[in-house]
């Protein structure tokens, strides 16, 4: 059984990069038991009040050696932004310096928080709703000005009246159908279970759009991931800094997940497009490039689409072609760019038959424009939802989605063959699931409503 | 030979929770008294003629599988025995008797009397002997005073009881019973807080006035078998059927016609009645465009002249009864022998009882049945049960035993009750139970029968019966999962005789069985087992084929039985000690060391916690889990 544990926790809450400052913040019951050990307060006040500014050093315990010197805010529970007691040391914002100071506190017994974790923590305490908690959340992380305003479609409820509505159907027809499980000789009608499986099927039509609608939000919050797939050689890297060079302003820098893929953030059009570098794909000569080359088809995997990269300069080599292969068998949305333009090409377009290849010159800035078209025109095909529709999801809210659907899917396909007691099952789980999604109740209770709508007296 | 005046139980009231209460503790080797008001009315039915239905028909099964005496009636003294939602699925799946009332009141009185430890004596009890807290007797209206250890006090219907008929109101019992006057002073007296209740009757209608060829016949079931385990494949050849009519537009104006005679209308009554069992009148207010209502027309008993009219339950003054009973298809020239009636009692208000059924205001004091704000012979013959195996445990200073919600009805009862904060009495049904795929009926043996061995209400032998029973369906369950079929041409070709899905790969005899039409013969078939390995009989097949069609879905409550019974082991009051509950709101840490909650999993499920709250508590009691469970088992 899992028992969650109740830590302290820490992480740097301003964005990384170099800056002025930077704030690291501290939540949970050990905060002021692992400042005592790190802070030393310059002034004679007391450490720590609750609700003040101090300034001092952060130490090195076992060295004495200052990290840094900074302000530390104090916030006691329940009065903070999670509910727990809370620290915010400004340090200076240098990366290495911000990055030792963390290091200490997770040293003496802080955790690294999980992305959201402050806010969920503010939840489970009370201090906000859960789509609240969403929309802060996602604010906080939007990076473009359109992710921002997805973000803010969020509260206006409409989500959350719709999923509402849905939970309200299947609630209608689980009540019906635990009147009769219940009280079986109480004239209730009986399920048909045709009729039955048409409205279940209806409804699970309606909550697959909202659940396309969660995916895509999910995809735009999250950046459209495009991964460069090629040879070595071949010019990603270089196509890769042409595309970003046109507007370096919005370009932010985020670590990747794996150490050896590039990721740049860019807008094309209105969405905000990482595009990802990769290694080069060939027949691993080394175990540390197999391990590149593995990673490069992991990227690919969780694209939502792909860039073929290939150099017009040259024939097309055995290792092209493999690179070939794996675009056309992906089943993802791809482009295939030629590239070096500006030699002479030695490629035929017949090599590449269904999938056209766009001319490219990253070294003389030929061809962006098209390439810009291109993947504009394949985000447009892609099934994604417009952005009136899309809606954000956090992670627990996007998984009693899954459930729902799941449940709703197990009913529907189920009427006829399963039994009617299981088919309640999927139906209240169905509910339950739903009413996690938009935070209403989690309870079902069926038997209330059955005696509001029966006439029960046997 | 002088009069007993000292006994280690006194169970007070024999309807069904007292006779139940009594015989459990007397059983169990306690020295008991059984009081009631009128040794002729024992184990009085003094409403519907019928035991079971989905939920109740499970806590009869699980009273039979601990020991209790229920189930073994209604077998011997049933007019009709019938299976009820068999298409539903196993879950709901039920059995429900008609009885022969005044069979089972004869055939239960024998029992008491034959019952060793087990005095029964008439008397009306008008004071409890309370000292410090702590039960010490009872006194009766003839002044004589019995000395206890401990108390079951099973007063039904009949606490400080009023009789409603229209404008018409009398201080009275069930069918012109006494009501039991004096005793709710004393309760109050010692600190139990008490509430009104009310319920109602429908009119008793002689059988030779009715013309059945305009009402539908409702015969039973032959092979339904018994509740009792051991009655499981009886077959009853010989039953009398019950009848269904409707009420038509006739029935509704008679209704209207006299309704301000209604005690509805009058408010001569309190409004918290049993919701599940609506009088004619509040079905017709509440749903006015509902014309056609359901009339049960059950017999009371194999000879007797008269019928019971479920669905016409009504405290409504005489002249208007034969006007709506007249008003009935089938019931024009019914004469009334008995009208119905409403009436008012007293019971425990909420939040004073325990899952043992002890009180939580008097020490050895415990309470069952309509008293605790329940309705049906079944809800109350289980509390009893559990009441008097409590009395005696405590007695013995042994552990007590609180049935889990996870593990049966029972459970579930007293788990609701001890919590139950709705005016309306409770009721039980599937609907209450979450884990219900798993507290099936089929499965009553194997989830109880090892705890009324342990208690002491099984015997050895019965016992070893069962348990090779049950060992034979799992061992045969085990076996299907190790026997696998592989996909041979002409393993294909007997799956495509069945009519099912192809094989691609190797499956196991659970996997098949699992398959929707296939049955544990198809898949002996298939796995070509001979017939002298197989189950044969027919109780044990349907226990197997249930236990493994379910598991996909019994498997995903798994988890969630788990964490119920992990909760459930952490009794409250707690112990606040850590600092780290600091981080709990003052109001969950009032409630955590206060007695208003029996565990930790009705805290949670009574929304008293916050899902942090809930994360916190868990850390750190998970950090003494294991002494927490040292403590558990030396219990």
């Amino acid at each position: 059984m899992s028992k969650p544990k109740i830590g302290t926790i820490a992480a740097v809450s301003t964005p990384a990069g170099r800056s002025a400052i930077s704030l690291i913040r501290i939540s949970g019951p050990d905060t002021f038991k692992i400042l005592k050990k790190l802070f030393i307060t310059g002034g004679k006040k007391a450490f720590p009040l609750p609700y003040s500014v101090y300034f001092g050093s952060v130490i090195e315990p076992e060295t004495g050696l200052v990290a840094d010197k900074c302000l530390v805010t104090t916030f006691t529970a329940p009065r903070s932004y999670t509910g727990e007691d809370l620290a915010e040391v400004s340090t200076h914002g240098n990366p290495l310096v911000v990055s030792r100071v963390l290091q200490l506190l997770l040293k003496h017994g802080a955790v690294a928080a999980e992305a959201g974790e402050f806010t969920r923590r503010a939840f489970l305490n009370g201090k906000m709703d859960l789509l609240e908690v969403e929309a802060v959340s996602q604010l906080l992380s939007a990076n473009t000005s359109s992710q921002a305003r997805l973000a803010l479609n969020q509260l206006d409820g409409l989500p959350s009246q719709f999923v509402a509505k849905i939970r309200g159907q299947i609630l209608h027809h689980l009540v019906q159908l635990e009147a009769s499980l219940n009280f079986p000789e109480d004239a209730i009608e009986a399920i048909d279970e045709h009729l039955l499986a048409r409205e279940l099927k209806k409804i699970l039509a309606e909550l697959e759009i909202f659940a396309r609608n969660a995916r895509s939000g999910a995809l735009v919050a999250d950046g459209l991931k495009i991964a460069l797939l090629g040879r070595p050689n071949s010019g990603k890297s270089s196509l890769m800094n042409y595309m970003l060079g046109r507007d370096r302003a919005i370009v932010t820098e985020i670590a990747g997940t794996t150490r050896d893929t590039l990721e740049e953030t860019l807008m094309v059009g209105e969405y905000p497009v990482r595009i990802i570098d990769t290694a080069g794909m060939r027949k691993p000569g080394d175990r540390i490039e197999a391990i590149g080359i593995e990673r490069t088809t992991k990227a690919a995997d969780e694209a939502f689409a792909l860039i073929g990269v290939f150099d017009g300069s040259q024939p097309l080599t055995a290792e092209d072609r493999l690179v070939l292969e794996r675009l056309r068998q992906s089943g993802k949305p791809v482009i295939t760019v030629l590239n070096k333009s500006d030699m002479p090409r030695q490629v035929s377009p017949e090599d590449f038959a269904e999938l056209p290849p766009l001319s490219v010159s990253a070294l003389k800035g030929q061809g962006l424009l098209a390439l810009q078209t291109s993947i504009s025109k394949l985000i447009a095909e892609s099934g994604l939802s417009g952005y009136e529709e899309m809606i954000l999801l956090g992670a627990q809210q996007s998984v009693a989605l899954d459930k729902a659907l799941a449940a709703l899917e197990r009913a529907a396909r189920g009427i006829g063959n399963i039994y009617q007691d299981m088919l309640a099952i999927d139906l209240e789980e169905a509910v339950r699931e739903l009413g996690r999604v938009n935070g209403e109740t989690v309870d079902v209770n069926t038997l209330d409503l059955i005696f509001e709508r029966f006439c029960i007296g046997k | 030979m002088s009069q007993k005046k000292e006994y280690a139980v006194i169970v007070v009231g024999a309807g069904h929770a007292g006779c139940e209460a009594a015989l459990a503790a007397a059983r169990l080797g306690a020295e008991t008294l059984l009081i009631t008001m009128n040794i002729s009315t024992v184990a009085l039915m003094p409403c519907n003629p019928s035991i079971g239905g989905p939920g109740k028909g499970h806590l009869v099964r699980e009273i039979g599988a601990l020991g209790g005496e229920m189930p073994r009636c209604i077998d011997e003294t049933c007019v009709q025995m019938k299976w009820l939602n068999t298409s539903k699925g196993p879950a709901v799946r039920s059995r429900r008797a008609q009885a022969d009332k005044y069979l089972y009141r004869q055939r239960m009185l024998q029992t008491l009397f034959a019952t060793p430890n087990l005095t029964l004596r008439q008397g009306h009890v008008t004071g409890l002997l309370v000292e410090s807290g702590r039960i010490k007797g009872v006194k009766l209206e003839t002044g004589l005073v019995f000395a206890c250890e401990k108390l079951i006090l099973t007063s039904g219907t009949y606490l400080n009881s009023r009789i409603i008929l229209g404008r018409a109101t009398w201080p009275g019992g069930p069918q012109n019973q006494s009501p039991a006057i004096g005793l709710s002073d004393s309760l109050s007296a010692a600190g139990v807080r008490l509430r009104r209740l009310q319920t109602a009757t429908p009119p008793r209608i002689l059988k030779s006035s009715v013309d059945i060829n305009m009402m539908t016949e409702l015969p039973g079931d032959i092979d339904a078998g018994g509740f009792l385990w051991e009655n499981r494949l009886r077959r009853y050849e010989k039953q009398i059927p019950c009848y269904l009519t409707f009420t038509d537009e006739r029935s509704v104006e008679a209704v209207r016609r006299n309704l301000s005679e209604s005690p509805l209308v009058l408010e001569n009554i309190t409004d918290d009645g049993p919701k599940h069992c609506p009088s004619i009148d509040r079905k017709i207010i509440k749903f006015p465009d509902m014309v056609k209502h359901q009339v049960f027309v059950e017999p009371e008993g194999w000879d007797s002249q008269e019928l019971y009219l479920q669905g016409l339950t009504t405290g409504m003054p005489p002249s208007a009864q034969q006007d709506i009973v007249g008003s009935v298809a089938g019931l024009e020239n019914a004469v009334i022998l008995r009208y119905g009636y409403a009436i008012e009692y007293d019971a425990l208000a909420p939040g004073q009882i325990r899952k043992t059924m002890e009180s939580r205001v008097i020490e050895g004091f415990y309470t069952a049945g309509q008293l605790n704000g329940t309705s049906g012979y079944e809800e109350a013959a289980g509390q009893g049960l559990i009441a008097g195996i409590n009395a005696v445990l405590a007695l013995k200073k042994q552990a007590p035993y609180w049935p889990s919600r996870t593990r049966s009805y029972l459970g579930v009862l007293v788990d609701d009750l001890s919590t139950w904060e709705k005016p309306e009495p409770y009721r039980i049904t599937p609907g209450h139970a979450e884990f219900r795929l798993t507290l099936r009926d089929d499965s009553a043996e194997r989830r109880l029968a090892a705890d009324g061995f342990r208690i002491g209400l099984v015997d050895p032998e019965r016992f070893s019966t069962i348990f090779a029973w049950s060992a034979r369906i799992e061992g045969e369950i085990a076996r299907l999962s190790t026997l696998s079929l592989l996909p041979s041409g002409e393993a294909r070709e007997r799956l495509a005789r069945l009519a099912t899905g192809d094989l691609k790969k190797p499956a196991s005899g659970a996997e098949l069985l699992q398959r929707p039409g296939v049955t544990y013969n198809d898949v002996m078939d298939l796995l070509q087992q001979p017939e002298n390995t197989r189950l044969s009989a027919v109780d044990e097949v349907y226990a197997l084929e249930t236990e493994i069609k379910y598991r996909g879905y019994a498997d995903r409550e798994a988890e969630k039985i788990v964490q119920t019974s992990f909760l459930e082991r952490i009794r409250l009051p707690l112990e606040i000690s850590d600092h780290r509950l600091n981080l709990l709101s003052e109001q969950s840490r009032q409630i955590l060391s206060s007695c208003r909650f029996d565990d930790l999993s009705q805290m949670v499920r009574k929304h008293c916690l916050t899902r942090s709250e809930i994360a916190i508590l868990l850390s750190v009691l998970s950090e003494d889990g294991d002494s927490q469970e040292r403590h558990e088992e030396t219990r």
